[in-house]
C-alpha cells in the first residue's frame, strides 16, 4: 500500500501542522517561537527521508560498502540546523527586548498597549 | 481566536501538502531523481577530488563551501543582532534596573564539581570531533555545539557576571568571528593557489596542505561555533 510506504512523509506533515497549530492558536511570542522550531523540525526529517537510500550506509567511505545514502539533504540540513539556532536566538533576544518595552509577551495585550486593533 | 477557522488554515495547509507528497518516491527508492544526479557523483567521486572521506564534510567544505561561508556569516550576524538588541546602549535597551532572576542561588557542589571532572573529557571529545571530521563522523558545527555546551556549563560554575567574563571581551569578540575569518583566510589562500575562491589545490603533492585547509576551516568553524553559543547564553541570562 502507497500510504504505509510514504510514513515519513506524512509524520513529518503532522508535526508541521501541530507546528502550525500552536503557531496561529496562541498569543504567548515565546509559544510561537516553540511552533515555529517545531515546523521548521518537521521540515529537516522531510529532508531526511529523503536522503535515505534502502541498505545504504552513513556517507562516510568504508572499506568494502557498496551502497551509501545520499549526503546532500545531509549538509542542506546541516546547514538548516544552524541557521533556525541563530534566528530562534534572534526570536528570543527580540521577545526578551518587548517583554522589557510592554512587560508582556502576549500579543493581545501588546496590541491593546499600542491600540493597533 | 477561533476554533473552526484554525482548524480550516491547518486542513488547507495540510491538504496540498499530503497530495503533494503522495507522489513523491518512496524514501530509500535508489533510483529517486534525488539521488541519481548530483548526489550520485558526490557517492561516486567525493572522496576522490576532496580527500574527505566524509562525504556530507566534502560536499560541506568543498563542492558547497560558499553556501557554508554564508552560513556562519548569517550565525555570526545572528550573534551580532542578539548583541546590539540586548545592549544597554542602545535606546530603550536594556534597563539596568531590570527585574530579572539577580545572581540566583549558588550552584551545587556536586553539580560544580562533576562539571569540573567532566570538563577535559567534553573538550577532548569536542576537539576529535572537529579535527576528525573530514574522516569519521562529525565536523566543525558538530564538534563546536559540544565545546559551546562546555563553555556555557563552564560558564555555570566559573561565571563572575559581566564585570568579570570568562574571556577578555576584545579577544572573545576575535574568537566570535573565527568561523568568518577562517573562510576568508583558505578562500583567498585557495584564490592565490588555483584561481577560485575556496578553490582547493587538486595535485596529488599538494594534498597534505588540501587537507590542512580543510582543518582550518573545521577548526574556525569550531571555536567560532562554541564561541557564538556561549555568546547567545551570557547575552540571554539576563543578569
Amino acid at each position: 500500500m502507497r500510504f504505509s510506504q510514504l510514513y515519513n512523509y506524512e509524520i513529518a506533515i503532522f508535526l508541521s501542522m501541530i507546528g502550525f497549530y500552536v503557531l496561529v492558536s496562541r498569543g504567548n511570542l515565546v509559544k510561537k517561537v516553540a511552533g515555529l522550531s517545531m515546523f521548521q523540525t518537521s521540515v529537516f526529517i522531510l529532508y531526511i527521508s529523503m536522503g535515505v537510500v534502502q541498505d545504504g550506509t552513513v556517507p562516510i567511505l568504508v572499506d568494502g560498502v557498496r551502497v551509501y545514502s545520499n549526503p546532500l539533504p545531509h549538509v542542506l540540513i546541516l546547514t538548516a540546523i544552524v541557521v533556525g539556532v541563530a534566528t530562534t536566538a534572534v526570536a528570543l533576544a527580540l521577545i526578551i527586548r518587548i517583554k522589557e518595552a510592554y512587560d508582556t509577551v502576549e500579543e493581545d495585550e501588546i496590541h491593546e498597549q499600542d491600540r493597533s486593533f | 481566536m477561533k476554533k473552526p477557522l484554525v482548524a480550516v488554515t491547518l486542513a488547507a495547509a495540510a491538504v496540498p501538502m499530503l497530495i503533494g507528497v503522495a507522489a513523491l518516491p518512496r524514501p530509500g527508492d535508489p533510483t529517486a531523481p534525488a539521488h541519481t544526479h548530483v548526489a550520485a557523483h558526490y557517492i561516486e567521486a567525493g572522496a576522490r577530488e576532496t580527500g574527505a572521506d566524509n562525504r556530507v564534510t566534502a560536499v560541506l567544505l568543498n563542492y558547497r563551501a560558499f553556501d557554508t561561508f554564508g552560513e556562519v556569516l548569517v550565525i555570526f550576524a545572528a550573534l551580532a543582532a542578539v548583541i546590539a538588541v540586548r545592549s544597554p546602549a542602545t535606546p530603550g535597551g536594556r534597563a539596568d534596573d531590570m527585574p530579572g532572576p539577580g545572581p540566583g542561588l549558588p550552584i551545587s557542589p556536586v553539580v560544580a564539581f562533576i562539571i569540573r571532572l567532566t570538563a577535559p573529557f567534553i573538550a577532548l571529545f569536542g576537539a576529535f570531533v572537529i579535527f576528525r571530521g573530514h574522516v569519521s563522523p562529525g565536523g566543525g558545527f558538530q564538534g563546536g555545539v559540544i565545546l559551546g555546551a562546555l563553555l556555557v556549563l563552564l560558564s555555570l560554575v566559573l561565571g563572575r557576571g559581566a564585570e568579570r567574563p570568562l574571556l577578555a571581551v576584545p579577544l572573545a569578540r576575535w574568537l566570535q568571528a573565527a568561523a568568518p575569518l577562517a573562510f576568508t583566510g583558505v578562500g583567498l589562500l585557495g584564490l592565490a593557489l588555483t584561481g577560485a575562491l575556496l578553490g582547493y589545490p587538486a595535485e596529488p603533492e599538494r594534498h597534505a596542505l588540501r587537507e590542512l585547509m580543510m582543518i582550518t576551516l573545521d577548526v574556525g568553524i569550531g571555536i567560532g561555533g562554541a564561541m557564538i553559543i556561549l555568546g547567545l547564553f551570557l547575552e540571554m541570562r539576563g543578569d
